[in-house]
Order: structure tokens, then C-alpha cells, then sequence
């Protein structure tokens, strides 16, 4: 039996239909579309852990009894459940990141996991968490760290001081990772997808961006895919193809920080009363092959802070196989206006606490994610008429242990036991059912109970980070009683528009005279040491794209970044959104509005909160929508 | 001990050898030598008699199979004819060029024999038994690779090989009869590529490499792709040399962007194109990495011009690179060529 | 319908060009770093061969297309998943070793016994696709000895285009030297094709053919027959990366003028 299928013409721009989308800024010409209809039971936007625990456990419960009337299909009476999975990128592996998780869920949902059966997965062994000094003295410090910094030079070897690092006495239990894994989230998907797809239970379709949701009123009736065959700014070119309705009875909503699905329906919905997204970071790494005497062993993991600046979280995570992660969070509360994600993980891996492990190692991978880290204040609902949210779209992240795979994966499996608990009750996906079942089950959970003891720990990074690591030590340490206090501005404010010291003649002097971007020239008129490149580890960032990230775009689909008010580009002077392109996609455009390429894009989401300018007060003014393409490294 | 067949065809002309069957008969001579074996060299053309001119004096049995049915490439006609000069020699080893003609039948023939093939030969050695050097994963990996069965067909990688130049024309041909399956494919001729002249010129001495930077915006902020083929044109016809392209630019066709017209799919080298052999090689506006930078695998002296020193195709791959701007430079080339003509 | 076509595709899995290649020894022989970590892609030849067999199978109804591939059967899983929304076909799957280091000979003996045992297939409108070379093994042989197998007489190799006529005979435009086209007329089906790039662009992602495809496709990966294959006297001497690092004389500081008299002297040089 195929599936049913119909036709409706909607009258709007292509992908945006004009009921349920906002078209006020999508430059498009309005045309008629024949859009074809396919009608499902349980429609999945993105995969990743918070859908692989979601599926999993969807699926084991419908295998063990695929005949149960409770879970036959709505949609095609006679047939199973019809649960289908759609994933922007171009494979189920692609464009994710390494992680060190305690995989209580993960190991929940599969209590027999054996690591060595997904590749570059390892239990933890031992982790330290290093102060990094500035080796090279071009880090933007306070007078305050300056003085501890000198200090702890003053006491050298006594205080244990060691290649520019000083090693914490112990891990604070709020990090600790003991008992978890370090994992290659795009091995985990690949293993987790393999065994879903093998069940026969469930579809899961990558290469296949999802638009926006299909909503009336408040309620979500299913989504619809992305536009192919038309040009970059959507309008319908070559193999035109409408992108297709999917109508279900319940929708799940996985789509990661900066998804399109997730955002709509912030935007159509609001945020509960109180709510904002306003925290964010941007994780960058690479994967490295070490050599082969490395002493490291696997499941090593560091958590370093202090270095390249003293906003900047790294960490070093090793995987079997001499493989190693290690990479940078450059967070939205680092105000520099010319804040760069490159050039400082250049820095950072050559600092002389990680570059003897890693200098002569081979790069095998590299890329970069936007996190949402708004946790609790950030929260969307969770649930409503047709759709419930998962993983970290839905601010799951736990920001103070600094933990999002593990919670994303336990609210998917939450999920998905208010999914059989409602379809065996025979009761429809409504707002309530699903609040009464899905959101009880996430409330009553340890996710909830993290979720509110992080939920202030990082209000003190606002004014400093000796304040938010005060901050952070107070609320890890107390369970969340006590945290410091703190107004957390939209991402657009908290880039500040004048800073001293910025040196902007010479890095443009600098820049016009070798074409270099002018963020990094700024770094270099600001004292940090050029690159000395060795084309192996130390190149630049378009040959980290081609090396590591192995970016490509599919012909066919239309720019996924856009501007909603260019005068508004065209008047800022910062133009963050340039210098944190992880993929140098955005560039300085002749008529002052950044230019997108969108073949260099990793759709790491950063040029979303990294933009200085607000139409509206809250939101920046990059749109970020659904697009196909971008890296193509299952290492990662 | 080894026994050789060196198999060759005519070229379109039909009045001579193609150079990559000479370049086979050098093969077989060194490897008849280094292996005292005996040499065979079986030709397959409409007249075969007058071909065998080409070929060495002494030092190798000449057989043929001739017929206006051998006049023209075709599955049926010439499987049937090396499999008819194979069974006349029975060899141990089969040597035979990568052309078109042979690439298409050359394994069936190896399968009717009861044989094994192996392709894109680059090199024979070894000393107590035969080994060959091929390439894996479109020219990424390199492998020796040796055969215990037999009859052990090679087929040799244009441009390995010198073609044969030593004295010819005196030693007897033996034609070999040939019976011939009904024939249901007729070959009507050949069509250059539809858009524009012909790019591709395989005995050019150069390779123009054209990147998709090419077609990309410009520091003006215009992209400028008609300026970018006339620049392009005017350097292919100024110095007679055969036209490269990335992936990505020749892709552009279907994406409604700039493109230059007289590219097609077969201009693509690279890791799905081809990687053809030339003496000296020029790069423009390319970026990439080790999928595509194979392209220019088989160039002798590799030059580029790109304003990133540090990009794939130029750190370790070129010889020298111009960090400049491609238009500037090769507008003054064309122009410096074009006076020197007049 | 005097054209039904019965196409059978004989598409590998390769390694996704953008990734990184490294040889390794292995137990069972040469192989590459990480091979099953690395993502795969269908062979890019080959799917031009299976894009131009659906559009055949359009233009001639009754058409039916067989798409049949060698390789681990979690990896033709995960492949699956980003071509089953492009076409439809009949995966006929082999679970067998991956890459390019299996022996030619005996993979196309394994394929040639598979297609001839296929139900339904009526080998006298049968038209054989697939890749003129892979993108592993990069031979360019295992389709002709398909073909030789199973006793088609008629092969074309580097196939650009393919013209239907109505009497069921068909031109078929192969790749030859110098950038050209060699034109041939074929009396009919069955015949070989090994193809290049085609004339069709990559066809978009359609949601139905990918659910209608699964269907089946599941169900055949599950059931999908385990091949051996052997080495027929074939050995490995040694695989490595080429060794072709240059020494990259960086000109920096020269004016157009000055580098286009360099690059003058350069090209006229013998």
C-alpha cells in the first residue's frame, strides 16, 4: 500500500506558506505551488541522541509486538505505525561533535553497552581540569588574573606548575564525568540509526532539511520539507520541487539550538512567561590521529580554562584508537565585539600544555556547533496540540555540569514512553495528554532536577569570569540553593560596541594588505603571534574546511542565512557574525550587507546570536532556516 | 617460462598505430627481455600489413587480424579478434594500452581465455616474478600487485611508457582468421562535445587547471564570468593547451549560476574525472584538497597562480605558486602571448 | 510495450570523495583506515547509471530497475537511506567485503550469478548498468565480466547518452580520447552499459519514492545472501599513499607583469 497522497496549493513564496509562516522578510516572489501531501503518524525533525533515545525506545516497544492494535497506523489503517525521521544533513553522522557524557541514559537504554562496539567510544579514566597562563602574553586579562597568574608563575614548580598550567587538586563533583564515556556523537548516531533502520519500525531520511512546522492556530499538523530546485533566494529554477507536506498526529521536535522547526514555533508560540534565549557558545575541534608513541590513553579527558582568553572553555577528550578531540567554547557572554572561534583554536592547541601531545599528530577532523546554554531560561514549551519538544532544542542542556547528550537522550526516551502510554489508552496527542504524560515524566526526572540547579549557576559570567566561576563554584557546590544574581541581556546586547584596545587601523592596515579577514587581522595588530602554518595541524581556515570538515553543499536548495533588515547590517560596525563564521561563509559584502557562500557553510548556527543588531529588541537579525549540506566527517 | 602478446590497434586514421600501442610494444620488448620470454605482437586493424611497418624488425612474431569489420571500435568485433590473436600465441601474459578500444573488451577477452585482468598498469618490475603497480580509489593508493594464474592480462596507463622507436619494417605478419559473431551494434562515427571548440586536447604539452574561483565574486564584489571565458578561450587558443576543471565549477550548470560555456563534464579531472598526463601544468583559481588536487596526479612541472599559499593545490603539490590575482595575470599572459605571436 | 526495459544497476559503495584515504594492512588484506567509519556514498558513475535508468524506466512503462550491490550490508543500509528517496528500485543487496583490494574476477562472478537468478527477470529486454570504473577499485572490468557471463554480445563502456527508438534499437554516445564521442547504433536489448557521467543531474529527494522504496529494500537487506569472493591468484606486493610532496617555491612579491613574463618564459620552455 503506498501512502496517501494528495495535493494543495498554497499561495505564498516557496516553503514559506503564508498561513503559517511569517513572510514579512522572505524576499521571494509570490507564486502557486502544487505541494504533495503524505500523511504519517509520527513525524521526527532531526536526529541526534535526544531522537536516537526517542526511537530506540519507540521502536523496541513496537518490535516486541508489531501486530498490538494500540500501534497500528492512523494514517494507513492496516499498516504499522508510521514513524518517520527527517535530518537536514547529508548523513546521519555528519556535522555533530565529540563529548564526555556519564551516559546514565545512554547506558540506561542499553544496559549491556560494551564501548568498543561504537567506534571512538571509550570509558572515562581520568580527567583534570587545568588553569591555562598565557604563554604568549596577547590575552585580554584583568588586572585581577594578571596578579593570580603571577603568583602562581612566582610559585612555579612548588604550587605545581607545569608547562603554563596549574592543575586543580581535584575535579569538582558538579563536572565529574566518572563512570560515563567519551564519545563521537556522529558514531553514536551512526550505530544508534543502524540498529533503528535494521528494525524496520522506523525511516530516518537524511539530506532532508525540514522548513518549519505545519501550524494552525497553536497546533502542529506536521511539517514541511525544504524547497529543492530552486535558486538562492528560494525562488523555483531548475527541477522545481515543492517541498512536500508531511502531515502527522504528532510531530517530534529534535532539531538541535538553531533548528528551523524549533525556532518557528518559538516565534509563533513565544516562550513561556519569563523565557528568553540569550545564552550561547560555540563549541570548535579538531580530531586528531595522535603519533604513535603518545602516552595518552583513552578516556582521558581535560577541562582546561584560562587560555586563549580567560572566557574560553577548552578541552582535550581522548578516544581509542590514538584519536583525540580537543577544542574551544567561545560563549556569548565573551562581550569582544571581534570574537573569533579559528584563529584562537589555532592558539589554543599550540599552548605548551597540549601541543607536545599533539604536534605531531595528523588532522582527521574538524567542526564546529553553535550550544544553547540558556538552560531553565530558555526553556520553550515543551509540549502542545500535535508536537512535543526533545533534546537540546527544548533546553535540556545542563550548562553547569556542562552536560547536554546524556539529558537529550533521557528526554527522548521520556518522550517516548508518553508516546506508547497514549497510544495504547487510545488517546490523541494533545496538548494536555502529552503534558500529563511527557512533561510529568521530564519534571519528575533527574534532567529537571539538574536543569534547576544549573538554572542561575552561570548568571555571574555576565560580569566577569572570576564572578562566574565564583558563580559556578556556588551553585555546583550547593545543589543550586545559593547562586550569584544577574540580568542576562539578549545575544545581541551582550556584544559590546565600542572596546578599547581594538586596534582597528592597524588590523585593517593589515588586512588590506595580505586579504586576510579582518578578524584575524585583529588579532595579529592586537600582539597575538602569526600562525606559523605547517600545513598539517597549524593551516588556515579554508584548508580546515577542506581537510577536516569536508564541507559540500548540494546544488538545488536555497540560502538557509539571511538578513531580515539589511540597513541594519549595513550600519553595524562590528559585524560579529563575520568574524565568528566558523566556515568563513560569511564575508564582507559590497553593499555593507555580508555576503553568504553557502557551499563554505557548517551550519554551526553562530552567525544567529553573533550578530549585534536587533530588529525587534530580542532576536538578531540573521535568519537562520532549514538547509541541506555541510560537513561531511563522521568523526566528529 | 613466460610467453608475451603485446596486443595494438590502429589509430582513427586507420594508417597508423595509435601511440599507446607503440608505448605497450615498449613495455613488452623490456619485459621480454628482463624475463627471457617470448614476444608476440598481435595487431587488430582494417589493414593490418601496412601497420606492421611500425613495428619492431626482429625480436617478436607479428600477427594480425584485418578487415574492414576491424576498422572501427566496436565490443563484438574486437573481443573477437584478441581473443582469435591471444589463441593463435597462447601467452602467459597479455599486454595491451588502456585505450578506449581496448579498455572496452579487454577483460571479456581475459574471461573467454579463461584468464585474469588487471587495469591502469603505471608500471611493470619485480625480479623473480612479475609484479605491476596500479592505482586504488581514482589515483589516492598506490599498490604492487603480482598474479599467480595465468594468461595474466595488463592493460598499461597511457603516457608509462615511451613509445616504441626502434628499427622496424622488415619481419613477416601472420594473419589470423577470425569468425565473427552477427554483428548488431553499428559504429556511425564520432561527435565532439556540443558546446563550443574542443578544450580537450590530450597531446597539448600543458594543462590548464580552471577553478570554481573563476566564477565567483571578484573583489569588486561582481562575479565576472564572461570576462573569465574570454580570458580562459584566449590562453587555450594562445597556447594550444588542454582545458581542466574542477567539480565544482563544471557542476554549476544545473545551479542557474555564471558558468563558462565551453565547459562540460568531460573537461572534470580529479577524483571523478580524469587525471590525464601532460608535461607542465597550470592551476588557477583552484582550492582543494587531496580529492581533487589527484587531478594533476600525472602533470610533470605544476605551476599556480592563487592568492591562498597555503591551499591544497599548491603547498607540496606545486612547484611554484603566484600569489596574485588570476585575471590580472593571465590577461598580461595572453597579452605578452599574443604580441610575440604577431 | 515493446520497449519495457528490464534494467538491472550494478552500483558499489565507495568511500565519500571528500574523506580522508589511508591504507592499512588487515587480516584479510590491504584495506582503508577506519573503512567502515567513513561514510559511503553509492559510486558516483554508478548512480549516474541508476538516475539514467529511471529515466528510462519513465519514458518506457512496464520498465522495471534492479539496483544490485556488493558490500557490508550495515554500510548498503546506510547508503540506502540517501538514495531510496531518489528513484525507485529493487535493491538486490550481497553482503560482502567493502572497498576496492577484492579481486575483480570474483566479484563479478557473484554479481553474474545473482542477476541470472533474479525472479522475473527477462534477460532478452535486459539493458546491464553500471560504472565504467568505480571510484575503489577504479578497474573499470567487473560490468564487461558481468556482461561476458552472462553471454551479452553487445557492450558499450564510458556512456554519456543513450537514445530509445521505437523499434527498440538505441544510439548510445561513448566517451573516447581527445574529448570526444564515439556514436553507435545498437540493434536492441540485451546489451551492456558501463556508464560516465550521463546527462542527468542528481535527481531531488522525494519522500514518497523513499518510503515506497523501503518497502522493500528492508526486507531485501535482511535477507540479503552473504558472498565470498576469491583471490584468483592475486596477491598484494605493497599499498601505500603516493609519496609526491613537492618543494613549493611561494612567489609573493612579483606584479602581474613580472609573473606573466615568468610564466611566458615557462610555457614557451621545452
Amino acid at each position: 500500500m503506498s501512502a496517501s497522497i494528495e495535493s494543495s496549493t498554497a499561495l505564498g513564496a516557496p516553503g514559506f506558506d503564508s498561513e503559517t509562516w511569517d513572510t514579512s522578510t522572505v524576499d521571494s516572489p509570490a507564486i502557486n505551488i502544487e505541494r504533495q501531501t503524505m500523511d504519517v503518524d509520527i513525524a521526527c525533525v532531526g536526529f541526534g541522541p535526544a531522537m536516537g533515545g526517542f526511537l530506540t525506545t519507540l521502536t523496541r516497544t513496537l518490535s516486541e509486538n508489531p501486530t498490538d492494535p494500540a500501534f497500528e497506523s492512523k494514517a494507513m489503517p492496516g499498516m504499522p505505525l508510521q514513524v518517520l525521521c527527517y535530518e537536514r544533513a547529508d548523513d546521519i553522522s555528519s556535522g555533530v561533535s565529540g563529548v564526555v557524557t556519564r551516559g546514565l541514559a545512554i547506558r540506561s537504554s542499553f544496559p549491556d553497552l560494551n564501548p568498543a562496539e561504537i567506534p571512538m567510544a571509550a570509558d572515562v579514566k581520568r580527567e583534570r581540569v587545568l588553569y591555562l597562563l598565557d604563554p604568549v602574553g596577547a590575552s585580554r586579562r584583568s588586572a585581577l588574573l594578571r596578579l593570580g597568574d603571577s603568583l602562581l608563575g612566582l610559585g612555579g614548580k612548588l604550587v605545581g606548575l607545569k608547562d603554563h598550567a596549574f592543575e586543580l587538586p581535584w575535579t569538582p563533583a558538579f563536572l565529574n564525568k566518572h563512570g560515563g564515556l567519551v564519545l563521537s556523537i556522529g558514531q553514536l548516531n551512526q550505530w544508534v540509526g543502524s540498529q533503528l533502520m535494521a528494525s524496520g519500525m522506523v525511516q530516518i531520511w537524511p539530506g532532508s532539511p525540514v522548513a518549519g512546522p505545519l501550524l494552525t492556530d497553536r497546533k502542529v499538523e506536521g511539517v514541511r520539507l525544504a524547497d529543492q530546485g530552486v535558486d538562492r533566494a528560494g525562488a523555483p529554477a531548475d527541477g522545481f520541487m515543492a517541498g512536500m507536506d508531511v502531515r502527522a498526529q504528532l510531530t517530534v521536535v529534535a532539531d538541535g539550538p538553531v533548528g528551523a522547526v524549533g525556532q518557528a514555533l518559538d516565534q509563533k508560540l513565544g516562550l513561556p512567561e519569563g523565557h528568553a534565549r540569550r545564552e550561547w557558545a560555540l563549541g570548535m575541534k579538531m580530531v586528531i590521529e595522535l603519533p604513535e608513541d603518545s602516552t595518552l590513553e583513552p578516556g582521558t579527558v581535560w577541562h582546561t580554562f584560562g587560555y586563549p582568553e580567560p572566557e574560553i572553555f577548552g578541552f582535550l577528550y581522548v578516544h581509542p584508537d590514538r584519536l583525540v578531540s580537543v577544542g574551544i567554547f567561545v560563549p556569548s557572554w565573551m562581550s569582544d565585539p571581534s570574537r573569533t572561534a579559528y584563529r584562537y583554536l589555532q592558539h589554543y592547541i599550540q599552548h605548551p600544555a597540549l601541543w607536545p601531545y599533539l604536534k605531531d599528530g595528523t588532522l582527521r577532523s574538524w567542526g564546529a556547533k553553535s550550544l544553547e546554554e540558556s538552560g531553565k531560561h530558555g526553556e520553550p514549551f515543551l509540549s502542545g496540540d500535535g508536537f512535543a519538544r526533545i533534546g537540546e532544542n527544548s533546553g535540556s542542556t545542563n550548562m553547569l555540569t556542562g552536560s547536554g547528550v546524556d539529558e537529550a537522550w533521557a528526554t527522548g526516551t521520556q518522550l517516548a514512553e508518553a508516546v506508547i502510554e497514549l497510544l495504547r489508552a487510545g488517546k490523541p496527542f494533545t496538548k494536555e495528554n502529552l503534558a500529563a504524560t511527557y512533561e510529568t515524566r521530564r519534571r519528575a526526572s533527574w534532567v529537571e532536577q539538574g536543569a534547576e540547579e544549573a538554572q542561575n549557576a552561570r548568571n555571574g559570567f555576565q560580569g566577569g569570569i572570576v564572578q562566574g566561576m565564583i558563580g559556578m563554584a556556588l551553585a555546583g557546590l550547593t545543589g543550586g540553593r545559593f547562586s550569584l544574581g544577574g540580568h542576562i541581556p539578549p545575544a545581541h546586547k551582550q556584544i559590546a560596541h565600542s572596546q578599547g584596545g581594538l586596534k582597528l587601523k592597524d588590523a585593517a592596515a593589515l588586512a588590506l594588505a595580505d586579504g586576510r579577514p579582518l578578524h584575524d587581522a585583529l588579532l595579529t595588530a592586537r600582539g597575538w603571534p602569526e600562525i606559523p602554518f605547517d600545513g598539517r595541524l597549524l593551516i588556515t581556515q579554508q584548508d580546515a574546511l577542506l581537510l577536516g570538515g569536508k564541507v559540500q553543499a548540494m546544488p538545488g536548495f536555497a540560502d538557509h542565512v539571511a538578513f531580515r533588515d539589511p540597513s541594519l547590517c549595513i550600519a553595524c560596525p562590528e559585524k560579529t557574525c563575520i568574524a565568528m563564521c566558523s566556515g568563513q561563509a560569511l564575508t564582507w559584502g559590497e553593499d555593507g550587507v555580508p555576503a553568504f557562500e553557502r557551499e563554505k557553510c557548517i551550519h554551526c548556527g553562530a552567525c544567529l546570536w553573533n550578530c549585534g543588531q536587533s530588529p525587534d529588541g530580542e532576536h538578531s537579525n540573521v535568519e537562520f532556516r532549514a538547509g541541506a549540506g555541510g560537513l561531511h566527517s563522521a568523526e566528529n | 617460462m613466460e610467453s608475451i602478446l603485446v596486443l595494438t590497434h590502429a589509430d582513427e586514421t586507420g594508417s597508423a598505430l595509435n601511440n599507446a600501442s607503440l608505448e605497450a610494444v615498449t613495455a613488452g620488448l623490456e619485459l621480454a627481455s628482463r624475463l627471457n620470454a617470448q614476444l608476440a605482437i598481435g595487431i587488430v586493424a582494417a589493414d593490418a600489413t601496412a601497420l606492421s611497418k611500425c613495428l619492431p624488425s626482429e625480436g617478436a612474431r607479428l600477427l594480425a587480424v584485418s578487415g574492414e569489420a576491424f576498422a572501427q571500435a566496436r565490443y563484438a568485433t574486437d573481443a573477437a579478434a584478441c581473443e582469435a590473436l591471444c589463441r593463435a600465441v597462447q601467452p602467459t601474459i597479455v599486454l595491451a594500452p588502456a585505450s578506449s578500444r581496448f579498455t572496452r573488451v579487454a577483460a571479456s577477452v581475459a574471461h573467454r581465455l579463461g584468464g585474469f585482468i588487471d587495469t591502469h598498469i603505471s608500471s611493470i618490475g619485480g625480479t623473480d616474478r612479475v609484479e605491476a603497480t596500479r592505482w586504488f580509489y581514482r589515483q589516492r593508493v598506490e599498490a604492487a600487485i603480482s598474479r599467480d594464474a595465468r594468461p595474466w592480462f595488463l592493460l598499461l596507463d597511457a603516457g608509462t611508457y615511451a613509445a616504441f622507436a626502434g628499427a622496424t619494417g622488415t619481419a613477416q605478419v601472420e594473419q589470423v582468421p577470425v569468425e565473427l559473431p552477427a554483428l548488431r551494434t553499428m559504429v556511425s562515427g564520432f561527435r565532439a562535445p556540443t558546446q563550443g571548440a574542443q578544450t580537450i586536447r590530450p597531446d597539448a604539452k600543458m594543462l590548464f587547471v580552471a577553478g570554481a574561483g573563476w566564477t565567483k565574486k571578484q573583489p569588486d564584489g561582481q562575479v565576472h564570468a564572461t570576462e573569465a571565458g574570454e580570458l580562459i578561450v584566449g590562453f587555450l587558443a594562445a597556447t594550444g593547451a588542454s582545458l581542466g576543471s574542477s567539480k565544482s565549477l563544471v557542476d554549476q550548470g544545473g545551479e542557474g549560476n555564471s558558468v563558462l560555456p565551453f565547459l562540460t563534464h568531460l573537461n572534470q579531472i580529479g577524483q571523478t574525472g580524469s587525471t590525464p598526463r601532460h608535461a607542465k601544468g597550470l592551476s588557477t583559481c583552484c582550492h582543494g584538497e587531496e580529492p581533487h588536487v589527484v587531478g594533476w596526479r600525472f602533470i610533470g612541472d605544476r605551476r599556480a597562480i592563487s592568492l591562498d599559499p597555503n591551499c591544497g593545490w599548491t603547498r607540496g603539490k606545486a612547484d611554484v605558486v603566484y600569489v596574485a590575482d588570476a585575471f590580472e595575470v593571465i590577461a598580461k599572459v595572453n597579452a605578452l602571448l599574443g604580441a610575440a605571436k604577431a | 510495450m515493446p520497449n519495457a526495459l528490464h534494467i538491472v544497476v550494478c552500483a558499489g559503495i565507495v568511500p565519500d570523495p571528500l574523506q580522508t584515504l589511508e591504507p592499512v594492512t588487515t587480516a584479510a588484506g590491504p584495506g582503508l583506515k577506519n573503512e567502515m567509519v567513513l561514510p559511503a556514498v553509492l559510486d558516483p558513475w554508478a548512480s549516474s547509471a541508476l538516475y539514467e535508468a529511471a529515466s528510462l524506466t519513465t519514458k518506457n512503462p512496464g520498465s522495471r530497475v534492479w539496483l544490485v550491490s556488493l558490500g557490508p550490508k550495515a554500510k548498503l543500509q546506510a547508503v540506502m537511506m540517501t538514495i531510496a528517496q531518489k528513484v525507485a528500485f529493487e535493491l538486490v543487496p550481497i553482503d560482502g567485503p567493502i572497498g576496492g583490494f577484492p579481486e575483480a574476477h570474483s566479484t563479478a562472478a557473484v554479481l553474474a550469478e545473482t542477476i541470472a537468478a533474479l525472479p522475473g527477470l527477462d534477460r532478452s529486454h535486459l539493458l546491464l548498468f553500471g560504472g565504467w570504473e568505480s571510484a575503489t577499485r577504479g578497474a573499470g572490468v567487473t560490468l564487461q565480466l558481468v556482461g561476458e557471463i552472462l553471454g551479452i554480445a553487445d557492450q558499450f563502456q564510458g556512456v554519456d547518452q543513450i537514445d530509445l527508438r521505437e523499434d527498440g534499437s538505441f544510439e548510445v554516445l561513448e566517451r573516447v580520447e581527445g574529448g570526444k564521442h564515439q556514436v553507435s547504433v545498437c540493434a536492441g536489448t540485451p546489451a551492456v552499459l558501463g556508464w560516465a557521467t550521463g546527462g542527468l543531474a542528481e535527481p531531488r529527494n522525494n519522500p514518497q519514492i523513499g518510503m515506497a522504496n523501503m518497502r522493500t529494500i528492508m526486507p531485501a537487506l535482511q535477507k540479503a545472501k552473504v558472498a565470498k569472493l576469491e583471490a584468483n591468484g592475486l596477491s598484494y606486493v605493497s599499498v601505500s599513499l603516493p609519496k609526491q610532496q613537492r618543494t613549493t617555491r611561494v612567489v609573493k612579491d612579483l606584479s602581474p607583469d613580472e609573473i606573466a613574463r615568468e610564466l611566458v618564459e615557462w610555457i614557451g620552455a621545452e
